[in-house]
């Protein structure tokens, strides 16, 4: 072993070991006089004796003259120029961190054995000093092992290590290799990344340097030229015909490969049975659709998927989904008594058409309003007609306070004095005379409140143009400040206000729907308009078919949604349900008024029962995020220079060729544990100086 | 420094569980080991009290029962009191200390001690304080027993000793012969203080010698080569103590033979105190051997 000295001049401190021996043999005498009461007794005696130079407390003497030693030595900067053999082995020893990708396109083939094989071969090359820890990551990073020098360990955790359903991102893992390893006290550090090195895992907007001096080692598992086949996307397509409910399936499939793909047999599945199949031809790097014929739609949930035949990476090759029974909005539309024959035309075709969700219209005079009539229908309009009195009246209330929805349209009929007056805290404010634009070719509507869900539709750029319908005539209304109000006309008067009512919505419109007042009823944007209001007073929401693995659903929302009445009637509120994964495994959750969060972590069917009687309520079907299948690649070294301050392999190499003995030297940063010894041993100096100082006054 | 400090109770209680104060030692210490210096009753009137079973009925103050139909006695100075003076060396050397207790405090409480004592069997205390000169003086007075402790707290050590002088004027200012108890680490020629203190004893005065001392002084324990420095005249000489340490034994050993002998040859009582002794336990070893004395008279 070579030790040489960066500044071997600092030898000339050894000088100072004179300063013990001084101090042992001719400065004995304590520089601070010892008071004594007389010295009548004491007599003067000669000061230089050769007991005097005796050097006596030889342990203090030998801590102090190696003090000084091993500090003049610090001071030298010393180096061991063969690491190899050095005593301590500091050299050798790597910080190293192994990044393993468990993303589902690591089950490409025999991806995921290879890259297993090749962890194991940088575990197996692991030195005695040397320390690991074991990264394995997707979409997230997860370091399952603490930086160790234990093989064994690290191997099981390896072996412990799966597939995830996750995607690919190298921004995660590299972020916390860059943390260890900037941690790390030892000189030599390694970031060891195994891969398929996809394009869709790297952006380049992390900002992330490894460490200065980072070895970047990339182990790539990936085939030169790998071909795959996904199924991308799906609609569900519903058909009402002869009041049956049809559902016709598109899937998309989409050809990641350098040859076409010539009749590949794809089928649909619906609860278990294939109830389709059919060849598909994609041309290569292409994509098709694939229509799979019209099914009948059961009255209950069916779980269905399209499955290609498999390839090397099967997991993206079904795609499942979740389909309800569509519910149609039931809308009561009451006239006035005296409504002309077409009163409720444009409202009753506009309402007609739509089939998500269709929507069952009932027209018919207030004055022939039953009670019962409220109990089959989710939505109410009042066309012109005022608010019923009497029965009716506290009915149709009764009907609002217990979540239901009622739309107020103001026409001609509808003055001053037409409606109620203990039905006015109904209306945003007392309703006025007519508004007259027709001098000024009729106003339109300036302000919407585009947040709202009747109008969030529109807020898109040339999503609906409201400025093309003119408003002659409308109601004055005015604001006495207890609704909102969702839309104003371009003088400012009221167009479309909400009050809430209990649980129900109550909507007032100021213009008429009859084409008389204004032409809204002849726009484009009429219908979508009129299908937003009644979804908005229904209080539906159309449930997910499926959602994308990692996905955090809130379970509360999930389950209302699709249900016409907004409340979760499959269950109720405060029951306890069952979760059972696509693994299998269960946990039990409370359906309440808090929000209660799901994780979607696995690719399938997650089922919901009842925790009472186990029965099965429902399921949530998970597909992987198909972003995964794209296995376009990575330039390896356009990873490896973005994230090292040079080249991967190349830098090691450049650092052991170029490291001059100043670095070589700070590396190994001997003087460090050469002063933390000096301190030791001045510590114990003091301790035994301490006491031979007490044993002698 | 509260007073109370020097009226330790631990080292009262100790004595008093001896009788001490009861009966003989302390009746031998303050009156009966000391012959009152004076024959004959004193004139000086102290105070008044109650007539108790087995006083003499002709010290009733029968002018009092004249007034007020009770029995008082008479009480005068001179038939319990005698003059009990402390003499206090304060010089530098006494300030010395080894283990934490140096022998000016040690003196201090020594002094304290014996002045409460002596009050409590109604002897007039007072105290010298002394130097090269003398620094404090307190008459010996039944009244003075809180100055004495308020002097012998606020004391300061500032300036070498010397005996003869300071003694020489106490021995002038004496108007009654008294119980002298002299408080000092006797660094001097024992034949000068001998000399000085004989001319007290003369005047038939009772001297107690209390020689202080620190245990280093005797054993002389030092290891290292050093300056020794005179607490008293602030000269040093280097002293390495290994060669000189049994010379210096021997010849404190011979100082303190010289003293004890001259001391006790001339009737003055000698006792040696230790400052690492506990102070009780020397009070009571010493007041025991007086007691045993008086009894040989």
């Amino acid at each position: 072993m070579g030790i040489s000295l960066l500044a071997p001049l600092f030898l000339a401190g050894l000088a100072a070991l004179a300063i013990p021996v001084i101090i042992h043999l001719t400065q004995k005498t304590k520089k601070e006089a010892i008071p004594f009461p007389s010295l009548m007794f004491l007599r003067r005696v000669p000061y230089k004796t050769a007991r005097r130079q005796r050097i006596r407390h030889w342990l203090l003497f030998l801590l102090r003259s190696s003090a000084i030693v091993i500090l003049v030595v610090a001071f030298a900067r010393p180096l061991l120029e063969n690491a190899a053999v050095g005593g301590i082995g500091l050299e050798t020893a790597r910080e190293v961190v192994l990044m393993v990708d468990r993303s589902y396109s690591m089950g490409y083939g025999d991806r995921w054995s290879r890259a297993l094989d090749a962890a194991h071969g940088v575990i197996d090359g692991l030195g005695p000093e040397d320390r690991a820890t074991l990264v394995l990551f997707s979409d997230h990073a997860t370091a399952v092992s603490d930086a160790m020098g234990d093989g064994a360990a690290l191997r099981a955790a390896l072996d412990a290590a799966e597939l995830s359903n996750g995607t690919t991102r190298y921004a995660t893992p590299l972020q916390l290799a860059e943390q260890i390893l900037a941690e790390s006290q030892l000189p030599n550090r390694e970031a060891i990344l195994v891969t398929d090195f996809q394009k869709v895992g790297w952006q380049q907007e992390a900002e992330i340097q490894l460490p200065t001096g980072t070895e970047l080692q990339l182990i790539d598992v990936a085939e030169p030229d790998p071909a795959n086949i996904a199924v991308t996307n799906l609609t569900l397509d519903r058909i009402y015909r002869d009041g049956r409910e049809l559902v016709a399936v598109l899937a998309r499939v989409a050809n990641q490969g350098e040859d076409s793909l010539k009749n590949a047999q794809i089928g649909l599945l619906l609860d278990g049975d294939q109830v389709g199949s059919q060849g598909v031809s994609v041309d290569a790097n292409g994509s098709a659709t694939v229509r799979f014929p019209s099914f009948a739609m059961p009255r209950r949930e069916v779980r269905g998927s399209v499955q290609l035949a498999a390839d090397a990476l099967p997991l993206d090759n079904v795609f499942r989904f979740v389909l309800s029974p569509g519910q149609s909005i039931s809308v009561l539309i009451l006239e006035h008594a005296n409504a002309g024959r077409d009163e409720s035309l444009y409202l009753h075709r506009a309402l007609s058409i739509g089939s998500e969700p269709p929507h069952t219209v009932t027209v018919k005079p207030i004055s022939a309003l039953r009670p019962s009539d409220l109990d089959a229908n989710s939505v109410v309009i009042l066309n012109d007609a005022p608010f019923p009195t009497g029965t009716s009246g506290t009915r149709l209330r009764r009907f609002l306070n217990d979540g239901g929805g009622v739309m107020a349209v103001l026409g001609p009929r509808s003055g001053p004095s037409s409606w109620p007056q203990d039905a006015a805290d109904l209306l945003p404010g007392a309703i006025g005379v007519p508004v007259d634009r027709l001098g000024d070719r009729g106003g339109t509507l300036s302000i919407m409140d585009y947040k709202h869900p009747v109008f969030d539709v529109f807020s898109a750029p040339r999503s609906g143009d409201f400025s093309q319908a003119r408003y002659f005539r409308y109601r004055r209304i005015q604001d006495e400040g207890r609704s909102a109000v969702l839309a104003r006309f371009d003088d400012g008067n009221i167009a479309l206000a909400e009050t809430r009512v209990g649980r129900g919505k109550m909507l007032v419109w100021a213009s008429g729907l009859s084409n008389s007042w204004n032409d809204l009823p002849l726009q484009p944007v009429f219908l979508p308009t009129l299908h937003q209001v009644v979804r908005h007073l229904a209080r539906y929401a159309p449930r997910e078919s499926w959602f994308i693995a990692g996905q955090v659903l809130d379970l509360s929302q999930y389950l209302a949604q699709g249900v016409v009445d907004g409340t979760v009637s499959v269950l109720g509120t405060g029951v306890d349900i069952i979760i059972e994964s696509p693994a299998g495994e269960r946990e039990v959750r409370q359906i309440g008024s808090t929000t209660e969060y799901l994780t979607l972590a696995e690719q399938g069917f997650y089922e919901i029962r009842h925790a009472g009687d186990n029965d099965v309520v429902g399921a949530i079907a998970v597909n992987l995020d198909v972003t995964e299948s794209n296995l376009s690649r990575l330039d390896a070294e356009e990873l490896a220079s973005s994230v090292t301050y040079r080249g991967a392999g190349q830098a090691a190499a450049d650092l052991a060729a170029t490291l001059t003995p100043t670095e070589k030297e700070r590396r190994q940063a001997l003087w460090w544990y050469l002063l933390i010894s000096v301190l030791a041993i001045l510590v114990a100096e003091s301790a035994i100086s301490n006491r031979v100082s007490r044993r002698n006054p | 420094m509260k007073t109370s400090q020097f009226l330790d109770p631990k080292v009262l209680a100790r004595i008093d569980s001896l009788d001490l104060l009861a009966r003989t030692v302390v009746d031998g210490f303050i009156n009966g080991l000391h012959h009152s210096p004076y024959f004959g009753l004193s004139v000086d009137f102290a105070e008044h009290r109650p007539y108790m079973p087995g006083d003499d009925i002709r010290r009733v103050d029968w002018r009092v029962f004249g007034r007020t139909d009770r029995f008082y006695v008479k009480e005068y100075e001179a038939d319990t009191n005698a003059n009990f003076l402390v003499l206090l060396d304060i010089s530098r050397s006494m300030d010395y200390s080894s283990n934490g207790l140096s022998k000016l405090d040690y003196g201090r409480y020594l002094a304290a001690c014996l002045s409460y004592f002596s009050r409590q069997q109604r002897d007039r205390v007072g105290i010298v304080i002394f130097d090269q000169d003398i620094v404090d003086y307190v008459p010996a007075s039944a009244k003075h027993l809180d100055i004495v402790l308020h002097k012998i707290d606020t004391l300061d050590s500032r300036r070498s000793g010397k005996f003869e002088e300071p003694l020489l004027k106490v021995a002038e200012i004496l108007r009654r012969r008294s119980i002298l108890v002299l408080i000092s680490d006797l660094y001097e020629d024992p034949a000068r203080v001998v000399k000085a203190l004989s001319r007290l004893r003369h005047r038939g005065n009772d001297i107690i010698v209390f020689h202080v001392l620190d245990p280093a002084e005797i054993e002389f324990p030092f290891a290292e080569a050093a300056h020794f420095e005179d607490l008293e005249s602030g000269e040093r000489i280097p002293v390495v103590p290994e060669t000189l340490r049994e010379q210096y034994r021997s010849l404190m050993g011979e100082h303190l033979d010289t003293l004890s002998q001259r001391l006790v040859a001339n009737g003055i009582d000698y006792c040696r105190f230790v400052t690492s002794k506990p102070l009780d336990y020397a009070l009571f070893e010493y007041l025991s051997r007086r007691e045993r004395m008086s009894r040989v008279r």
